[in-house]
């Protein structure tokens, strides 16, 4: 349906109909936070033996979040003295808008997707460096020494991280020859990436949590050290500004996995084709979220040097060896 | 000309990409400076799409607005710097900048004017990456081997010059 809009007349009904779509994907998007955020809760409360919220909304807790983003939109909306206010204004929208405009490129199943890029997977890579210059923007304009340590910190540590995260999909681009996503995962629709990459999916999984800026890379944001890091001197709705583009990178982050290694909307066996795909497409997801979960409540922060060794002195290399190791096994095959 | 779509967005992207421009002339702030140009490199990657050159506008983004960019942030931020105004030019350069802005100006209105590239390709946008890969590592092997010999020189520099650092400091303690 969107291919055929995409070449369509320019006009008003038109632009109304892309408008209306990005909305409701707004919306799923935002529904989806408003849970993530609560199962996060939930999840972290059952593995540490405590019960998480049960209070507002029932025995589950289900309304904690909406009173939760209810108290941020009502609270007062502060701007240091010193603060060097356009950038601190415009930065919350620096780091959200690219973690909504990269949902453009994710096919969530064979009809729901909203543009078919060549170039999908570098399309997503190279949006979402853009969030890094809003974080380090809001540190800096926030005048706070917390708060320049902690952006600065996000932006080396998302940089560093997504050399391997690129490096370790260039085995899959290989075997697909294609950077398209749909492509990637018609691809898998025999064996899945996982199976065929394993090493990749390692690496790839270590640098992502590390470009979400979770436990145990939360560097950025370590409380004990920064107070918050890059967001200390937000409050009320700007902040929530960069919570929202945290949990909505790990709802692309999610999908990305799932499209990559995970088969997309194919299902596990191909006698369970009757369940449609959009319902496998959300199994997978839940899975790798739930990882990102039970990462979050198991792991240790690791240490700022430790950090960078890791990611240029052990990912890299390993990544490296996997792109020539496929590439030999590629060509190998290729002769027979 | 019709009105499109592609006009429309040509239009707004080229609008932003010379506000950034503009801005980035006449910030006082260098980080200011460096926001504003972030949004001409962005701009300037949608141009890139419009073009149907995707691989070249992903490029675009990931190594000037990403890369680049920070890398400037950080040299700023780390660095003190005195943010005084650039002191006012007289008249005589004035004058003679707005002369120097009429004829670029209208030497490039010349040059565009009659400009013709031949038969349009129509064929560009299909297996873009794919073509832009073959004519990498089939056409244009030595100067890419070059590049990647002389970024190697670089990368080894850099460290050489990072190491020395550390063993003054040492030998200073």
């Amino acid at each position: 349906m969107v291919e055929e809009l995409l070449h369509s007349q320019a006009g008003i009904l038109n632009f109304g109909i892309f408008f209306l779509l990005a909305v409701v994907l707004l919306f799923v998007i935002l529904g989806f936070v408003t849970y993530a955020i609560l199962a996060e809760r939930k999840v972290m409360g059952f593995m540490q033996l405590r019960q998480g919220p049960n209070q507002v909304g029932g025995r589950w807790g289900l309304l904690q979040t909406v009173a939760d983003v209810l108290k941020l939109l009502l609270k007062e909306d502060t701007i240091p003295k010193l603060a060097d206010k356009p950038l601190f204004i415009i930065a919350p929208v620096i780091a959200f808008a690219p973690s909504f405009i990269v949902m453009a490129a994710i096919p969530f199943t064979d009809k729901f997707q909203f543009a078919d890029l060549g170039v999908g997977l570098l399309y997503y890579v190279a949006i979402s460096g853009l969030t890094t210059i809003g974080m380090l923007t809001g540190g800096w304009a926030s005048n706070n020494k917390y708060a320049l340590l902690g952006g600065m910190r996000a932006a080396a540590q998302m940089i560093s991280y997504e050399i391997p995260l690129v490096m370790s999909v260039i085995g899959i681009v290989l075997l697909t020859g294609s950077l398209n996503l749909n492509d990637i995962v018609a691809a898998q629709e025999n064996v899945w990436y996982i199976v065929l990459q394993p090493v990749a999916f390692i690496i790839f999984l270590i640098a992502s949590v590390a470009e979400l800026n979770r436990v145990p890379f939360d560097l950025p944001e370590a409380e004990n050290e920064l107070v918050a890091g890059f967001h200390v001197e937000y409050s009320g709705f700007r902040w929530a500004m960069f919570m929202l583009a945290e949990y909505v990178y790990i709802f692309a982050m999610a999908s990305l996995t799932t499209v990559l290694f995970l088969g997309g909307w194919h299902p596990l066996f191909s006698f369970l084709g009757f369940i449609p795909g959009a319902v496998w497409f959300a199994l997978k997801f839940m899975c790798v979220f739930f990882l990102l979960l039970w990462f979050r409540s198991t792991f240790p922060r690791i240490r700022a040097d430790k950090l960078m060794e890791f990611a240029w002195k052990i990912l890299l290399p390993i990544a490296l060896a996997n792109i020539f190791l496929t590439a030999i096994i590629k060509e190998i095959l290729n002769l027979f | 000309m019709t009105f499109s779509g592609e006009l429309l967005a040509f239009m707004s992207l080229a609008l932003v990409a010379i506000a950034g421009g503009v801005l980035l002339l006449n910030l006082n702030k260098v980080v200011h400076m460096v926001i504003a140009l972030v949004f001409t490199f962005v701009s300037i990657a949608g141009i890139f799409i419009l073009l149907s050159a995707e691989f070249l506008a992903s490029v675009q983004i990931l190594i000037y607005s990403g890369a680049i960019t920070i890398i400037m942030l950080f040299g700023i931020m780390l660095t003190r710097h005195s943010e005084t105004n650039v002191p006012k030019t007289g008249r005589l350069r004035k004058l003679l900048l707005f002369l120097g802005i009429l004829g670029f100006g209208f030497a490039f209105y010349i040059g565009i004017y009659n400009l013709d590239f031949g038969q349009e390709a129509a064929d560009l946008h299909v297996n873009n990456t794919e073509q832009i890969g073959i004519a990498l590592y089939s056409k244009y092997i030595i100067p890419f081997e070059l590049t990647s010999v002389l970024l190697l020189a670089t990368l080894v520099g850099a460290i050489i010059l990072a190491k020395s650092d550390d063993k003054k400091e040492a030998e200073k303690e």
